[in-house]
């Protein structure tokens, strides 16, 4: 009866999967068909290998500029989020004093702001800073994730025990040594979980870039897909193979990643 | 010399006490420097230019009161964007809710193709909202070539549907997208939950002859409360912090059935730069997100109680 319930199951669930997937299959094989074929058979397979929607794309749009852009961005982003929060979380468990605690109950309230109650005032900050339609200044905006790390790292530390650090103190480490030689290797497995969790956010973000972003060069990928849909208004194959193009880092990211988002997505709603 | 030997103990433990609860003040510099230039200054900063006609160029500003509120709740298109938010906020949720609790359910059984499953379902929630949401702009394009319409028009012989031209269509299709996109991401997240529910409770249940609904209903729905007050608190606040989804499939209309609250804030605080006006609305917005937040713990600890 058991196994009986197993195959209604699976006749159930991967039908209903496959459609989940279907908008996936749809623009991965229109990106391989000519303009007509596409209105004419929009499911059916590719009857040729057909690539001059890719060498379309590759040749007029900058999307390796946007890609070269959003790594730039990502990269620097994720990397001072993390230092920043780590420092802090840190700083929260070896210091005793009441400056740290204060500063504890501070970083609550800024944790239910939500970014669109602070957005105005930052775009005037950053035109005055001249960081507006700059990579630099998404950066800037985007190290207000160092407090979600702050927290998640924060939740991790209180598990490690501070025997380890006090060791290191009396063996003469002073608080920056025992942080980089001791704390940030102990810690691996929380900024991989935090990292990965923050790089989702950073690559994939809309609303910064398309405030705050204006030419073409600094755009980053989502926000290039997001101005192409004018520019390839009637040549749907091409605006789907400059989307597919755009999902490949992520579907990688993905399958190296899945083990580590699952485990964000849980530690983040637990401690968050 | 005993004595003096311990006063210089004493001493030189206190100075490096000192020194060090200095040092690891230190270690907090960073985030209260990231805390006090891009929060609580802007912050302060949106709730002072709300009481203010300040249009973001005139150095002279005058404080009008409560004035920018009234005209907030005085105007169409901004009640407009409280609206639709709001529902899109509040259907989100409900609908994820009942869907992604079955599902964690059926993906929690052991069946062939179980991995498959469980990686489609969560897919969507990797890529960028603002790309699917430009996609399903496609699939769901009103005129007769979108695809979804092509497939609707060949099965039935129907003609075009306005999926997004339509204002109560298109306020249901960005709902509907939103479902795709989030509900395997909840399923995952209430597998966690379910996962660490030890399967004695479940055998025990049996024993005692409780059929399938009534394990669920006593047993597993009690337990997995902490699931859906996470759940719902992260649905509510980014239902409510929504702008990528409707701007990129709908781009807030036809006219501003699907406007949100962010959007409006945007084109009305950097776009034409009615800084009071849109820095009244942060600061609703700010205190919509508060209520929801708090009202929500608030029910969950309510309903914690209650089950356990």
């Amino acid at each position: 009866m058991k196994a009986s319930r197993n195959i209604v199951t699976s006749v159930v669930m991967i039908p209903l999967a496959l459609l989940v997937a279907l908008p996936f299959y749809y623009i991965l094989v229109n990106t391989f068909k000519t303009q007509e074929e596409t209105a004419n058979h929009p499911f059916a397979l590719p009857t040729q290998l057909y690539l001059q929607n890719y060498a379309n794309v590759l040749q007029n749009t900058t999307i390796v500029q946007s890609f070269f852009n959003t790594l730039y961005v990502t990269a620097i982003s994720i990397v001072l989020m993390l230092l920043v929060g780590s420092l802090a979380a840190f700083g929260r468990i070896v210091g005793k004093g009441r400056i740290s605690a204060i500063i504890g109950v501070i970083l609550v309230v800024a944790f239910l702001v939500p970014a669109q109650a602070t957005l105005i005032p930052l775009y005037r900050m950053l035109v005055g800073a001249h960081l507006v339609d700059s990579l630099n200044g998404l950066i800037v905006l985007y190290s207000t994730g160092s407090i979600f790390c702050y927290y998640l790292i924060l939740g991790y530390m209180r598990t490690v025990p501070t025997e380890i650090l006090e060791a290191a103190r009396i063996d003469g480490a002073g608080p920056f040594r025992v942080y980089f030689t001791i704390v940030l290797p102990l810690i691996r497995p929380i900024l991989i979980t935090v990292g990965v969790f923050q790089t989702m956010w950073v690559w994939n973000d809309f609303i910064y870039p398309n405030v705050f972003i204006s030419s073409p060069q600094n755009e980053t990928l989502v926000l290039q897909v997001y101005t192409a849909v004018g520019q390839f208004l009637t040549d749907w194959p091409s605006f789907m193979t400059l989307t597919v193009i755009v999902l490949i880092p992520m579907v990688v990211f993905f399958i190296v990643m899945q083990r580590h988002i699952v485990s964000g997505l849980v530690q983040g709603s637990t401690k968050g | 010399m005993i004595t003096k030997d311990l006063n210089l103990l004493a001493t030189h433990i206190s100075w490096s006490r000192l020194r060090e609860s200095a040092a690891t003040n230190i270690f907090m510099v960073p985030v209260l420097v990231v805390f006090v230039v891009l929060y609580a200054v802007p912050m302060g900063q949106s709730v002072f230019y709300s009481f203010t006609d300040f249009n973001g160029y005139s150095n002279e500003t005058k404080n009008v009161g409560f004035l920018n509120y009234q005209t907030i709740f005085a105007d169409p298109t901004m009640l407009a964007a409280l609206g639709y938010t709001v529902f899109y906020a509040v259907a989100t949720t409900v609908l994820i809710t009942v869907f992604a609790i079955p599902l964690a359910l059926i993906i929690n059984r052991k069946f062939f193709g179980r991995n498959f499953v469980r990686a489609v379902f969560f897919f969507p929630a990797i890529p960028s909202v603002a790309i699917l949401g430009l996609v399903w702009g496609f699939i769901l394009n009103p005129l007769g070539d979108g695809v979804l319409n092509t497939v609707i028009h060949s099965l039935t012989g129907l003609g075009p549907i306005p999926w997004l031209a339509d204002t109560t269509l298109a306020q249901l299709s960005t709902v509907a997208v939103a479902v795709w996109t989030l509900t395997g991401w909840h399923a995952i997240l209430y597998l966690a939950y379910l996962q660490s529910i030890p399967s004695d409770f479940l055998e025990a249940a049996t024993i005692d002859g409780a059929g399938r609904w009534k394990t669920f209903r006593y047993i597993t729905l009690p337990l997995l409360t902490p699931a859906m007050t996470v759940s719902w608190l992260l649905l509510m606040t980014n239902g409510l912090k929504v702008y990528d989804l409707p701007i990129t499939l709908t781009k807030g209309g036809p006219g501003y059935a699907t406007t949100t609250i962010t959007q409006a804030l945007i084109q009305n605080g950097i776009a034409q730069a009615h800084v009071g006006q849109a820095s009244a609305l942060a600061v609703l917005f700010l205190l919509i997100v508060g209520i929801v937040v708090f009202g929500q713990l608030a029910l969950s600890r309510a309903l914690e109680g209650r089950y356990s």
